[in-house]
């Protein structure tokens, strides 16, 4: 396995209060890890962490062959790591201006960036949304729009944060079966859920994150993973 | 009350009349308010931005500094700007008193502080997922500030409406700074100030039509768009 980024010392706290506390963490290319941890573990934190669009106190980034600090490699990270919110945002905008927003941002040509964007709604099975006003959209058809979007840029890394929470069980299904077809496609996954059932077919390592540090749970598949959290969650309880 | 009537329906005729030493009234008038406005708004809605999404020291004492700034009574704008740009004021020497240069000074910082305020509101109703989305896509930070601008477009477009009623309307800074020379800085209020003195009601009353029917334009143009980021939101 190759790692893709690997984060020593990061720390980050909120008003005096150390939410994170991690001495490393290597995330490998090609590879779905499900990170879980109760809410307010900082989950969401460490995402944002890892996409560069929040910076921790400390963090020393491996990436690319190079050792570099937060600041220096969040730029770098940006441009090939994706974030996606919990309840993802779209633009005020039909579908195709929302996924072709980051082909224009790299410059491509609005004709090319449009018959992308029209290969990636087919790919998605989603092209009947293709001139809907996207705020208008369900929860569900949001988060496929946005994980098309987010698939269309080629990101390294794809940092989903609860990418099923509160979905009826044909949008979580249909979430799933676009999730491994990215995976599939050899992108990189660090997913967080509450349902690990749900994407039991997508992880190939499962991380608990709790009192800010992570612990990585060593498992292969669905039941080790949560027979392993489960104790984990036990040890911790007591 | 028949005398009223009378002199509307005969301001009325002035104004259809094409009379041009009203027309060229109003023209400066809006000529004036309109470069105060596209000179204001850029600065305002960039601080209204920093003050919505970034922290930094004094950042509440800005707030309500540009909230308080807000209500500032015009001729105190005026007055300021009078000493500063009269003979003996520390901007003297730059001879901008009784000018349209002066009126648009004072109009910008008449506009300024709503501007900014009513900009902070606007972005900060924004969704901060959008300027983390934007950037996560591979906006630099000033496309992704472009972006959640058209994200709150309804807000900031009733903001610049709201400032541009406010300086269109005002007296005291343009009385004072302008002069309410004719050909050179009479405006529309100063105008009909003028002639209401003089007991010639008629151009006072048609140029009175003229802010009547604009305030009732900005008025429903506020509304309409406030309505639609409603819809959106």
């Amino acid at each position: 396995m190759t790692p893709i980024i690997t984060i020593k010392n990061l720390s980050l706290s909120y008003s005096g209060k150390q939410l994170l506390d991690i001495a490393q963490l290597t995330l490998e290319q090609q590879q779905c890890t499900l990170l879980t941890g109760c809410n307010g573990s900082g989950k969401t934190s460490l995402l944002k962490i890892i996409s560069g669009l929040l910076q921790p106190q400390h963090a020393e980034i491996e990436y690319q062959d190079l050792d570099l600090s937060w600041k220096k490699a969040k730029s770098l990270i940006q441009k090939d790591f994706i974030y996606m919110h919990q309840q993802p945002y779209l633009f005020d905008d039909d579908v195709i201006n929302n996924i072709s927003y980051g082909l224009l941002r790299y410059g491509e040509n609005k004709a090319r960036a449009h018959k992308k964007v029209m290969e990636a709604l087919d790919w998605a099975g989603i092209s009947h949304l293709a001139y809907r006003q996207a705020k208008l959209l369900s929860g569900g058809e949001k988060q496929r729009v946005a994980l098309t979007r987010a698939r269309i840029l080629s990101p390294r890394l794809l940092l989903l944060d609860e990418p099923t929470a509160s979905m009826d069980i044909g949008a979580k299904a249909q979430t799933s079966s676009l999730l491994q077809r990215l995976k599939k496609e050899g992108v990189s996954i660090l997913i967080t859920s509450h349902e690990a059932h749900t994407i039991d077919q997508l992880a190939d390592r499962h991380l608990l994150l709790h009192n800010g540090q992570i612990t990585d749970v060593a498992t292969s598949t669905y039941n080790d993973n949560v027979i392993t959290l489960k104790t984990a969650k036990r040890t911790h309880t007591k | 009350m028949g005398d009223l009537s009378q002199t509307s329906v005969t301001a009325i005729i002035l104004l259809l009349s094409g009379d041009s030493e009203i027309w060229e009234i109003i023209s400066l008038s809006f000529g004036v308010s309109l470069s105060a406005i596209l000179i204001a708004t850029p600065p305002a809605l960039i601080i209204a931005f920093l003050l919505a999404f970034y922290q930094f020291r004094f950042r509440r004492a800005l707030i309500s500094l540009f909230n308080t700034f807000m209500s500032i009574p015009a001729v105190i704008i005026g007055l300021t700007l009078y000493l500063m740009l009269s003979r003996s004021g520390p901007l003297g020497d730059l001879k901008l008193l009784f000018t349209q240069e002066a009126m648009v000074i004072g109009q910008i910082m008449l506009s300024f502080p709503l501007l900014t305020a009513m900009g902070h509101a606007a972005f900060q109703s924004a969704d901060r997922r959008a300027w983390e989305t934007a950037i996560t896509l591979g906006a630099k930070p000033w496309r992704a500030f472009f972006t959640l601008m058209f994200e709150v477009r309804f807000g900031l477009i009733a903001a610049v409406v709201a400032g541009f009623g406010r300086v269109i309307a005002e007296i005291g800074s343009s009385m004072m700074v302008g002069g309410n020379i004719l050909h050179a800085t009479r405006n529309i209020p100063t105008a009909i100030a003028l002639e209401t003195s003089k007991g010639e009601f008629t151009q006072g009353i048609a140029l009175g039509i003229v802010l009547l029917v604009l305030s009732l334009c900005l008025n429903a143009g506020i509304s309409i768009f406030q309505g639609k980021g409603d819809l959106h939101t």
